[in-house]
């Protein structure tokens, strides 16, 4: 992600706000849909297109649970286990797929291909227990042998050309 | 008990209205018309005759809030939509935005016309990609077809609509925090006074609503401000919708008007009730930042004031059900854990104080309790973190706990013994 | 004023006063961490100073709780003994129990409020929260993350104080910890204030890490001699050492806030330099050896005393008012009669006009509506000065910046690069600015107004025509005004009639000429001078040809009255004495009039700032009492100087900008601690002449001027203007000052690549 690139993404919503630092959560999301996490050259990029300095840009950046400053895989598993999913079953939705993506808990497979993470409620409570792939459609409910279904449909698909996370 | 004129026309009109066409067809934009023909003041008045007030959680009354706004400021005027639908057990904006786009945007520049704001803010959270792409879509419906824009309120009377997305922050339903979100900082909420009426986003005076709130206005405008007020009672005048889930056979969102419809009822008649052979055990009528109550509090009709009757509070509207299969200290850990985990980490009271919770919490659901003294413990923390913070998070995350503790004393001081293997959870597919 | 009660007693304050400082001022405390008026408005995060206002719901905080009449306050009943308690308990949960090795201990609000406020024992049980500890922040700061509190305070400074916007919380709730960019060291000119403001041992100081414990120090408070900006600070001594530097506890509003650069914070570790000067040396028929004092001083006398010589007695910097007055005291009592008193190096004539303006103090500036610059850098000359600046700027006043130097409030201000030689094109803009102000604070650069009168004069005739406008300067040296109101004038006449002959002895103090302005031209005259005097507290370039070296003691350890560039008398007070040997100047110099035989009356520095008070005007009725915790301000004498030719530059080649950074003068350069950050002495040149040159940056080029040449590493910078060639001055090494003329006056040199090779003359 170039500063240019940033700069014209931003060019037009500039005149929607009153002070350019509004622009940073737009331009932060906007620098992630390219790798699909923020490396520090990223946020350097936003710093210089926002004009704010680089240790402000990643301050706010990292006080968001969906922007990345460490790489995570090709695509994110987040499993909300909050209560009305746990109710349904969430954390062995969640079990189950971290057996089945051989990881320990949350964190990212060896090949990049998943980051499993477990997240706060996602507002889908009436389809508990339920998960999104990056930040899309929220998916339940799940029984186990759905998650694993999803993963494996997952990895056949591409990478998305941009991710919204 | 069930609704005769839903406020919200997907639900009376069909299930989608997410293309401008449909939504003009199911009466869309009426509201407005009637609106752009009395005063901006008339149109204040309206807005606090219906009653209406905050479904955001607060139940401020919204005509109040809005005359708030101070005038001839010689600043600009804003309102901010609160979609940032983070609270526990609440899905109901979501439903909304998904199915009826145009009735909140249509809601909003009902609002910008009253209060005399040009430009108005969407603050979406950053879970809801897919909701926020129906809105963008439906924002930019609206303006193509002269809807927002220029003259979205009449020749030469400019209005529009900036979606803003978050990045995942709880804290950010927070009204000040949101503010601090979409001026491009950290969420943290801001100290009070000044309040957002007088000095909100850039220092403005600024206008907040939750979407359900603001959705509300053109049919308020459209049928008129006493139909609204006629539903329900006085002081809890109109519909509300709940989203119900946890261990009900059929979750989902259910509007009912207020006071007329009890617990019993909207668990056991609108939300399927529980599974064979199981009872309620516990239930976050409001999202789960109120207290819990138990079974024995399930006659009372949902509104604002019978539900402070029984100690807790109707909240957004996020119910969220527990039937006697479910352990509730474990329950209350899993919600500690969600507070300590959003936290914004500016208050000490909070930004310890949750994580304390959950640290004890957790070790008496593994049986690593000290008994009676973790009891204790936890008594004289809730104390030292609730009501010693900026904003309500803190007291949101010691209510449900405190209450818990209240009502299954028993259960609590056996869990710290003994600890609380986990339950089997529900796995039935919801019905319908 | 408003009347409430506190505790159960009426309390008077005025209209918008804050609860805790409404306590204060009746003297109840009420607890804090966050609270810090001079970081901007209350953040109200840490929760420390809950209170219950009666009528209230809920507890409020103390520190953004303004007072309102009759407001029934109460701060330690059992409710807000409760909050306290709980917010302390709270505190300490995820802090660690490591006072014991932490440099903060004993001296840590936290400890000490958790002592009288807090929870009497631990019921934490839980596992705290772990970072991997300490972080270096930067070469000289330290970071712990379990210890901080995240009471915003560093944050705040780097954000909204010196606003190099570096230092930012990251990550969110618990686990939220203080960090840069990316890892990056936090850089800047005042990092260390957030050691001062930290109110736990997150952010120590890396060069006092384990160094020493508040029980075994003593701190003293005195003034920075860095630059004229005359800073207050506490000097902590342990075992004869200097250990550290901080800004004062209880600061002087009127100058720096209790904030001061680092360059003053860490320059402490130069008293310990290799080249400081430990012991008297004489050089004599039989060589040249180390002496006792006594012997030194003897020997000096019996120089000075001789009949037939001709004495001159040249003052360097910083040079405190006691040392100048008994440096004339001592001229009326040597050789053939009074001895010339000269002040080295100083900026020429032409500036009566500008010294003539109703002067400001620095606090002014806050109520400024505008502020403008003219010429110098007050971010690298008195560094402090741009932290007012800066929070003018934030109040709403209009700044603008003159000159040919680039500078660091370029991107937050109005910045007006002038052609180098030009201020004077300035003038328009100058007066544009002032147009309708009312509480107008100019800041002006002595020097560069000095070399160019014809400015000066056009300049002072705007200011003075601009209602409520007033002026400071921003001196060359420490203690500038002070011996201007001694009447101790340049060295122009001293260097002449050295020149010619006319002087037998040379008395230095703290002075190097070789290496200062026309450096090579007082070396030539030096040759003619039969005895050469040195008093120094480190090794000049003279050091090695002086019969007679007298070591001195250095500002942070000596007593004695400095006089800022607002004119504010401040008082030195010594911090430790770490060279047996050495003695403060006027000890040296009362010394020397009793060997004569003439001795001055007084014994003290405060006998004699007593005595040059009641003998010169601009100090009538001072004294060490009168000075007091803060100071007093001094008005010079008003000068007539009617000379306000242009001045034309003597040479030919680029114009010459002297720049001379604090953080890259002598004592920077012998601080190991400011390793990190010590200023290059090098030549910028900007793209367009590097280009000309054939030349890049780190290329060693030679620099000549019709006073001398050197060869210095090149930086080129986009900001730097063309047709110029900036000399960044101060290693004394690299004896760069000497290519000026003896005023610092516009001269021209010309600029050629240097051989591989080739190092300065």
């Amino acid at each position: 992600m170039t500063t240019h690139e940033l700069e014209e993404f931003l060019a037009p919503m500039r005149h929607e706000y009153a002070d350019p630092r509004s622009l940073i959560l737009p331009a932060l999301r906007y620098a992630q849909g390219d790798a699909g996490w923020l490396d520090p050259q990223a946020m350097a990029a936003v710093a210089e297109a926002t004009g704010f300095s680089q240790a402000y840009v990643e301050s706010v950046a990292s006080f968001y649970d969906r922007l990345y400053l460490e790489p995570v895989g090709r695509r994110v598993i987040n499993v909300c286990v909050t209560l009305s999913c746990m109710l349904r079953g969430s954390d062995e939705i969640f079990e189950h797929l971290a057996d089945y993506l051989g990881l320990d808990g949350e964190g990212t497979t060896d090949d990049g291909m998943f980051s499993l993470h477990k997240v706060q409620c996602i507002g889908a409570c009436d389809r508990a227990p339920c998960l999104q792939i990056d930040a899309g459609q929220q998916i339940g409910p799940l029984e186990p042998a759905d998650a694993t279904c999803l993963v494996d449909d997952l990895r056949e698909a591409a990478a998305p050309a941009r991710y919204d996370r | 008990m069930p609704v005769l004129n839903s406020v919200f026309r997907h639900r009376e009109f069909g299930d989608h209205l997410t293309s401008l066409v449909e939504y003009e067809r199911a009466g869309g934009y009426l509201g407005l018309q009637g609106t752009l023909a009395m005063s901006p003041d008339d149109a204040l008045y309206a807005f606090h005759r219906s009653g209406l007030r905050g479904r955001g959680g607060a139940g401020f009354p919204m005509g109040r809030k809005a005359s708030f706004l101070p005038k001839d400021t010689g600043k600009p005027t804003y309102i901010v939509c609160n979609a940032d639908e983070s609270e526990p057990g609440t899905f109901k904006d979501r439903e909304i935005i998904e199915h009826n786009p145009f009735q909140l945007i249509e809601g909003m520049t009902i609002a910008g016309y009253a209060v005399g704001c040009e430009r108005a803010y969407i603050y979406i959270r950053g879970e809801y990609g897919v909701q926020g792409e129906v809105l963008a879509a439906a924002i930019t419906e609206a303006r193509e077809a002269g809807r927002l824009g220029p003259d979205a309120l009449g020749p030469g009377r400019p209005f529009d609509i900036t979606l803003y997305r978050g990045a995942g922050a709880y804290i950010c339903g927070e009204e000040t925090a949101l503010l601090e979100s979409l001026e491009g900082k950290r969420g943290q909420p801001r100290l009070k006074p000044p309040f957002p009426a007088v000095a909100g986003l850039y220092g403005c005076p600024t206008l907040i609503n939750n979407v359900e709130t603001l959705a509300a206005l053109p049919p308020i405008m459209h049928r008129g401000p006493d139909w609204y007020a006629a539903m329900g009672n006085e002081k809890s005048p109109g519909t509300k919708l709940f989203s119900v889930s946890g261990h009900v056979l059929k979750p989902g969102n259910f509007e009912i008007v207020l006071g007329e419809t009890t617990l019993r009822e909207l668990i056991y008649d609108l939300a399927g009730g529980l599974r064979e052979g199981r009872e309620v055990k516990a239930v976050w009528p409001g999202g789960s930042s109120v207290p819990v109550i138990g079974r024995e509090s399930l006659d009372v009709p949902l509104d604002y004031e019978t539900l402070n009757g029984v100690g807790t509070f109707l909240g957004s509207g996020g119910c969220i059900v527990m039937d006697d299969s479910g352990c509730i200290v474990r329950a209350s850990w899993r919600l500690a854990q969600f507070y300590r985990h959003e936290s914004c980490g500016k208050c000490t009271p909070c930004r310890e104080g949750t994580g304390w919770l959950a640290k004890i919490l957790g070790r008496m659901v593994h049986g690593e309790g000290r008994g009676e003294e973790d009891i204790r413990m936890l008594e004289s923390l809730f104390g030292r973190i609730s009501g010693r913070t900026l904003c309500p998070l803190a007291d949101g995350a010691v209510m449900p706990v405190q209450s818990a503790l209240n009502l299954f004393r028993d259960e609590f001081v056996r869990v710290a013994s003994e600890g609380s293997p986990r339950p089997e959870p529900m796995m039935e597919t919801p019905v319908g | 004023m408003v009347t409430l009660t506190i505790n159960g007693r009426s309390v008077d304050a005025p209209k918008g006063t804050m609860l805790v400082d409404a306590a204060k001022a009746a003297g109840i405390e009420i607890p804090i961490f966050c609270y810090e008026p001079r970081l901007g408005p209350p953040v109200g995060a840490c929760r420390m100073c809950l209170v219950e206002v009666e009528g209230m719901r809920g507890l409020q905080t103390a520190c953004s709780t303004p007072v309102a009449p009759d407001m029934v306050v109460n701060t330690d009943n059992e409710v807000a003994k409760d909050a306290q308690d709980g917010v302390l308990e709270l505190l300490l949960a995820n802090h660690p129990l490591d006072c014991p090795v932490c440099d903060k201990g004993g001296e840590c609000p936290l400890q000490d409020r958790t002592f009288r406020f807090g929870p009497g024992e631990t019921r934490t049980l839980e596992p705290k929260v772990h970072f991997p500890k300490p972080l270096e922040l930067s070469p000289l700061v330290a970071l712990d993350r379990e210890r901080c509190i995240a009471c915003y305070r560093c944050v705040r400074f780097s954000q909204d104080v010196a606003e190099d916007a570096q230092l930012t919380f990251q990550e969110r709730g618990d686990h939220t910890e203080i960090a840069t960019f990316s890892g990056d060291p936090y850089e800047g000119r005042f990092t260390g204030n957030t050691i001062d403001l930290c109110p736990v041992g997150a952010l120590t100081s890396s060069p006092y890490r384990f160094v020493s414990r508040p029980w075994d120090i003593k701190n003293t408070p005195s003034v920075c001699a860095g630059c004229s900006m005359g800073c207050n600070v506490e000097i902590t001594e342990r075992d004869n050492e200097v250990k550290r530097v901080t800004g004062r506890p209880d600061p002087n509003m009127a100058v720096e806030e209790g904030w001061i650069c680092d360059r003053g914070r860490w320059g402490y570790p130069a008293l310990r330099s290799a080249d400081r000067i430990d012991s008297p040396v004489l050089v004599d028929s039989v060589g040249r050896r180390k002496v006792l004092l006594e012997r030194a001083v003897a020997e000096a006398a019996g120089v000075l005393v001789n009949r037939d010589a001709r004495v001159g007695i040249l003052l360097g910097d910083p040079i405190t008012v006691e040392t100048g007055f008994l440096a004339l005291e001592l001229a009326q009592r040597v050789g053939a009669g009074p001895a010339m008193v000269a002040r080295m190096g100083i900026p020429g004539t032409g500036l009566g006009p500008m010294r003539s303006l109703p002067g400001a103090q620095m606090d002014d500036i806050d109520q400024a509506d505008v502020v403008l610059v003219i010429g110098g850098d007050p971010c690298t000359q008195q560094p402090v000065a741009e932290l007012r600046v800066r929070k003018a700027r934030r109040r709403g006043a209009r700044v603008a910046v003159f000159g040919p130097r680039p500078s660091a409030l370029d991107d937050s201000c109005e910045a007006m690069r002038t052609v180098p030689g030009h201020l004077m094109d300035a003038a328009g803009a100058i007066r544009d600015r002032l147009d309708g102000s009312q509480r107008a604070v100019v800041l002006w650069d002595e020097a560069d107004l000095a070399a160019e009168p014809d400015a000066a004069a056009l300049i002072a005739g705007l200011v003075q025509a601009t209602p409520g406008a007033r002026a400071i300067e921003m001196c060359a040296d420490t203690s500038g005004p002070g011996l201007r109101a001694l009447g101790i004038g340049t060295d122009a006449d001293l260097l002449a009639a050295t020149e010619a002959g006319e002087i037998d002895v040379i008395v230095t103090i703290a002075a190097d000429p070789i290496t200062g302005p026309s450096g090579d031209r007082w070396a030539q005259a030096l040759v003619g001078v039969g005895t050469i005097v040195e008093m120094a507290s480190h090794a000049t370039a003279i050091t090695g040809h002086a019969d007679l070296v007298l070591p001195l003691l250095t500002p942070l350890e000596e007593e004695g009255v400095l006089v800022s560039m607002t004119g504010r008398a401040q008082r030195l007070r010594p911090g430790a004495r770490e060279v047996p040997g050495a003695a403060a100047a006027w000890e040296i110099l009362i010394g020397l009039t009793h060997r004569l035989g003439t001795p001055v009356p007084d014994r003290t520095p405060a006998q004699a700032f007593s005595r040059l008070a009641r003998e010169h005007a601009p100090f009538a009725g001072l004294d060490y009492e009168v000075l007091g915790r803060d100071g007093a301000v001094i008005t010079p004498p008003a000068q007539h100087d009617p000379d306000s030719a242009r001045r034309d530059p003597q040479g030919e080649g680029l114009l010459v900008i002297a720049c001379t950074p604090v953080f890259g003068d002598a004592t920077a350069h012998r601080s190991d601690a400011l390793a990190s950050v010590v200023e290059p002495t090098r030549v910028g040149l900007s793209p367009a002449e590097a280009d000309r040159l054939g030349v890049r940056t780190e290329a060693r080029v030679r620099v000549a001027t019709p006073h001398g040449e050197a060869v210095l590493p090149l930086e080129v910078d986009a900001r730097l203007h063309e047709g110029a060639v900036y000399l960044f001055v101060g290693d004394p090494a690299q004896r760069a000052m000497r290519l000026l003329p003896l005023d610092r006056g516009p001269v021209r040199a010309v600029v050629g690549v240097a051989a591989r090779e080739e190092v300065s003359a």
